[in-house]
């Protein structure tokens, strides 16, 4: 008896030292990223050999990079607009459908597909076809690309938050005489908005980290924050890379906190109602 | 014929909700239109464009020469034994790489379920952070941690575990090990949100009767998240197989991406078509089979 005891007192404590450990690597080295855009010299080690904030004037100063960061927002913003609404419209179009039918059925997969295609391989397949209509490196092609990938999620998430609306309500709404827009506007939306916006911010993010499709299909004028990282990582490796980096993960960090304050107040609401 | 006349309102009825479900339907379809248009306009054609293109013969002075039809590009590719040891070495770190972030997920995935309060969001935390963050960041980390200078390897040293520095960096360990980083947190996600519905009182049973804690993990745990594990390694495989970031940033090693990429920027759209082409039957083959052998599995515990 004893010894069962003992031995499940040792098992716990190598779970636990394995999932802690594996915490430590997980966060590991977004802690690298962090430090190192502070070090004070033009090499990158870990822990660095002195801190400054150098690098971040030399990120301010270069137009190159500011460049990207303008590109990056402006295809991100691209992005989760077109994918909100696309995810938006066709998980409440597929609600409305009540019998499966075959558009129905076919949507699901369609949309989750180009999810589990090497981006390298879309970003060929979308390199080869852009260049027969001129599209190529214009911003449009970038947000068409990323939004390949960001759509599935808002799809994937409206799905489930109107599964859990009460059709009732929208049933009621056209009985007391509203018409398709109106009871959208007045009944589903205010319902469904938190579960709109986490949508759109994971768009959002997805466009701002994906960089395989828009190395391809980017064009020096277009290029985002992760192709220029791309390139600057290939030739020399200097701390401004880590200041990007981190301004990048400081973004995510407060798109975390925003879905999470949506999400709790989304809770908050239904508590109160 | 006879028509009472109780009988015409209650068919005008039947006829006005025959056409109210039929705008329902129609608005249904108007609504699921404009994804339908994008996925077939930006997904289903330019596939069917690639199809064309690697079909098409190589030309001297463009990417290829438009309104041919030849096997050029896949007897080309068929017949490159590098090209077949870059894939066989694309496939190797799917593989591995499946494999460890299937396991490690699954334990990880375990412990979020297990604990609570601030270790399971922090836990849960940890996941979801490198999942924002861009892949290139996410890879170029470990440079410092694991090259012949880095902190891995001062460590190691100066606890004298090692007499001289290993290169991790650059290399094929490099290379799993940032892979790894890449899709662990997509296949703890896929497991723990199956894990996340089961009713631990099951795994309780299962001890109480005497099973081990591996065993009960294993014949009680596993078959019932047999769905996530899926989804955790057809992600993991098809991610691995394609990587790009990794090996671009951690190895001079070829893979089945850097080498197509090399294809297109060498203007040979054929043949890069052709490759992806190949590629694509290739994985898609390997996914048939990781499906069939993993559903079997969680099929022959379901009947035990």
């Amino acid at each position: 008896m004893s010894s069962t005891l003992h031995r499940e007192t040792l098992e716990t404590a190598a779970f636990r030292a394995g999932y802690l450990s594996l915490l430590a690597i997980m966060l590991l080295p977004l802690l690298v990223v962090v430090v190192t855009s502070f070090s004070g010299t033009g090499r990158l080690a870990f822990p660095p050999e002195s801190f400054s904030i150098a690098w971040y004037g030399e990120f301010l100063d270069s137009v190159r990079w500011l460049d990207a960061f303008t590109n990056s927002i402006i295809v991100g913003v691209g992005t989760a607009l077109l994918a909100t609404v696309l995810g938006v419209t066709g998980a409440f179009g597929q609600e409305l459908e009540d019998d499966d039918g075959l558009l129905g059925t076919l949507l699901a997969p369609l949309v989750l597909v180009p999810l589990l295609i090497p981006p390298v391989i879309l970003g060929i397949t979308l390199l080869m076809y852009f260049n027969e209509f001129g599209l190529r490196g214009s911003y449009a092609s970038i947000v068409l690309a990323h939004t390949l990938w960001a759509t599935p999620l808002v799809y994937f998430v409206m799905r489930s938050v109107f599964s859990r609306f009460d059709w009732q309500q929208l049933d009621a709404a056209q009985d007391l005489g509203a018409g398709p827009v109106q009871s959208f506007v007045h009944v589903v939306f205010p319902n469904v908005k938190h579960g709109i916006f986490v949508g759109g911010l994971l768009a959002f993010i997805i466009s701002l980290q994906e960089f395989v499709m828009a190395l391809f299909l980017s064009t020096p004028g277009t290029q985002t924050i992760p192709v220029i990282a791309w390139t600057e990582i290939r030739q020399a490796l200097d701390p401004v890379v880590s200041v990007v980096s981190t301004i990048l993960v400081v973004i995510s960090v407060v798109a975390i906190v925003a879905a999470v304050i949506a999400t709790n107040l989304e809770w908050l609401s239904r508590q109160l109602s | 014929m006879t028509e009472t006349p109780t009988r015409v309102p209650t068919s005008i009825a039947a006829v006005r909700e025959r056409i109210a479900g039929q705008s329902s339907s129609n608005r249904a379809l108007l609504l699921m239109a404009p994804l339908l248009a994008f996925e077939l306009l930006v997904f289903v054609i330019p596939f069917f464009i690639l199809l064309r293109i690697s079909f098409a013969e190589s030309s001297a002075n463009f990417v290829y020469a438009e309104g041919t039809v030849s096997l050029e590009a896949y007897a080309s590719v068929l017949t490159n034994e590098l090209l077949w040891s870059i894939v066989g070495y694309s496939f190797l770190i799917g593989v591995v790489v499946t494999v460890l972030s299937v396991l490690i997920g699954l334990f990880y995935a375990y412990a979020i379920w297990r604990s609570t309060g601030l270790v399971k969001s922090l836990l849960l935390f940890s996941v979801v952070l490198p999942l924002l963050t861009t892949l290139v960041i996410r890879t170029y980390a470990f440079r410092p941690l694991l090259s012949p200078t880095g902190t891995l390897n001062e460590i190691l040293l100066s606890l004298g575990l090692l007499s001289e520095p290993i290169s991790f960096y650059p290399g094929t360990i490099a290379v799993v090990i940032g892979q790894l980083y890449i899709v662990l947190p997509y296949a703890v996600l896929a497991i723990y949100s199956v894990l996340a519905t089961m009713d631990w009182h099951v795994v309780e049973a299962a001890r109480d009767l005497g099973a081990s804690r591996p065993r009960s993990i294993l014949e009680v745990v596993v078959p019932q998240v047999m769905p996530g594990i899926i989804v955790a390694t057809v992600i993991s495989f098809a991610w691995s197989v394609g990587a790009y970031a990794a090996p671009g940033v951690l190895s001079s090693s070829l893979t089945f991406a850097i080498q197509v990429e090399d294809m297109m920027y060498g203007m040979r759209y054929p043949e890069a078509g052709a490759f992806s082409v190949l590629m694509l039957l290739l994985m898609l083959a390997s996914i048939a089979i990781i499906f069939t052998v993993l559903n079997r599995f969680g099929g022959e515990f379901d009947l035990a």
